[in-house]
């Protein structure tokens, strides 16, 4: 596979990955974009891995996960650029309050256990997968996915209540 | 909260993914700036040396110099590691333009052109390798030489890199010589290289007349800018011999650069040498070998005493087949091993009409 056709095929699920992980598509695109860069440079080596995708995906999920004040994290947050592209609520308005909540918490999740709901919720990956993603033992999956649900339990507990 | 109200969250939100299009070109660009970067970085240190091949040597026995000499700026005291040295230069017809992506054309080697600098270093030796000369490729048969360089560049996508390597494991098959340093001269970088060190003037004996540009290039000695370099150093056609004349052109292009840089101020002058390999920079293809720059330096300082000599490898055209050649076999034999052993003064000496008038001698 070359990487014209890996782009090709699997350019936009990544770049949706990238959105549930940041949960904004500036930064979404800041780290698909740096990821996408170190591919290219690389990608004799990305494309003798057995699974390139799972390969590539494993790069942003470490990236996303490792990130440091600094690195992409301060280009995107100083940047400044109008939120153009974000959609407007067009639902009902509770929809849209529920939407922002949920989100809400979920930005405030470690990103290890954010990483961890997406690949599973939103990548629907057996926790096999998961753990060989983020590199680490399946328990270790397990255990940060319960940890993240009661976390987001208790926060829907608070509003409810 | 339920596992499903997530999924639904997730899946909500898939509409905030923004368009790749744009993603990717940025992507595309980044990384084309990298990939010229980092070859720039590499090249930089190869192309000093393969100048300092060319080059260096001269300032030393250049009498206007004035005290100045390249001796002092490489003490030849530290190191002076004796042996003979083989630089191969491989002149391409054109180059893909790096910044064209998917363009599919494949350089020829137009002129191989073997630098060997005696053990004594009394004076470098032009070596023209003929075009056409029948050679064994390593995995495609017996071919011409320039289209080893095709051949090589071909495995993947146009890579200078790799036409170089083949056709340098050909030249050191054929010749059996040991190569130990090389560079790829495109037309860009002849081009940029030329007018980098203020042109280069170029003896002929006879008037040349560009089938390309219609320029004529008359008989004596001319300076000429880059564009006047590469196209005469394009032209065969309409000439004696060819192809052949066009080596030898090739050689009388390279002992004028040899003396421009002896003369000119771009070795002296770091900020002129930076600039000049700046210009050359991401376009140029270099190999020195396993030998570290200081060393090539140390080794070449002494290499010219007198003006370089040009010589072509004797070839005859084949029997079976016109248009090609096969090594003669009567003189093949005793150049080449002259060229092995590092006694080609002696073979000289004993063949004075086959040494190529170069002109401007000093």
């Amino acid at each position: 596979m070359t990487y014209e056709e890996f782009a090709d095929s699997r350019l936009t699920a990544l770049l949706r990955y990238a959105v549930m992980l940041t949960g904004d598509p500036h930064q979404a695109q800041d780290l698909v974009q740096d990821t996408m860069v170190r591919v290219q440079l690389n990608w004799r080596r990305v494309a003798r891995a057995e699974s390139p995708e799972r390969y590539v995906r494993r790069m942003l999920t470490n990236q996303y996960v490792d990130w440091r004040r600094g690195s992409w994290m301060r280009r995107v947050l100083l940047r400044g650029e109008p939120e153009e592209s974000a959609p407007q609520a067009t639902d009902h308005a509770q929809d849209a309050v529920e939407r922002d909540q949920v989100w809400s918490w979920l930005a405030r999740l470690p990103r290890r256990q954010r990483a961890s709901l997406v690949l599973r919720y939103y990548e629907d990956l057996p926790d096999a997968e998961i753990a060989e993603i983020l590199g680490c033992a399946v328990g270790t999956v397990r255990s940060s996915i319960s940890r993240a649900l009661a976390t987001l339990r208790a926060e829907h507990v608070e509003v409810c209540s | 909260m339920t596992e499903d109200e997530l999924r639904a969250a997730f899946a909500r939100h898939e509409s905030l993914t923004p368009p790749v299009g744009p993603l990717r070109a940025a992507v595309d660009r980044i990384v084309v700036r990298r990939r010229r970067r980092r070859r720039r970085l590499r090249v930089g240190a190869a192309a000093l040396a393969v100048l300092g091949l060319l080059g260096i040597a001269v300032p030393r026995v250049v009498p206007s110099l004035g005290g100045h000499t390249a001796a002092a700026e490489f003490p030849a005291d530290r190191v002076a590691p004796r042996g003979v040295l083989n630089v191969l230069l491989v002149g391409v017809d054109g180059a893909p333009d790096s910044r064209v992506r998917g363009a599919d054309f494949v350089p020829r080697a137009d002129s191989v052109l073997l630098v060997h600098v005696p053990a004594d270093r009394s004076r470098l030796y032009l070596v023209s390798l003929p075009r056409d000369l029948m050679v064994a490729i390593p995995g495609h048969g017996t071919q011409k030489l320039n289209s080893s360089f095709q051949l090589g560049a071909t495995a993947s996508r146009p890579d200078l890199r790799r036409g170089y390597d083949l056709t340098r494991r050909v030249v050191a098959d054929t010749t059996g010589v040991r190569i130990d340093a090389g560079a790829v001269l495109t037309y860009p970088v002849l081009r940029r290289l030329t007018d980098g060190v203020g042109g280069v003037e170029v003896c002929l004996p006879e008037q040349v007349r560009s089938v390309h540009t219609r320029r004529v290039f008359p008989a004596g000695c001319q300076r000429l800018d880059g564009t006047g370099s590469v196209d005469l150093l394009r032209q065969r056609y309409g000439m004696t011999w060819g192809a052949q004349d066009r080596d030898r052109n090739a050689q009388r292009y390279a002992a004028g650069l040899v003396r421009q840089l002896g003369s000119g101020d771009t070795l002296r002058n770091p900020v002129a040498l930076s600039r000049l390999l700046v210009a050359l920079g991401p376009d140029l293809v270099a190999d020195t070998g396993e030998a570290s720059l200081p060393e090539l330096l140390t080794r070449t300082v002494q290499a010219s005493r007198a003006a370089p000599v040009g010589l072509v490898l004797p070839t005859v055209e084949a029997p079976e087949r016109p248009g090609s050649t096969v090594l003669d076999e009567r003189a093949a034999p005793a150049f080449l091993s002259a060229l092995r052993q590092d006694r080609l003064a002696g073979w000289v000496a004993a063949n004075p009409d086959r040494v190529t008038a170069l002109g401007a001698q000093r």
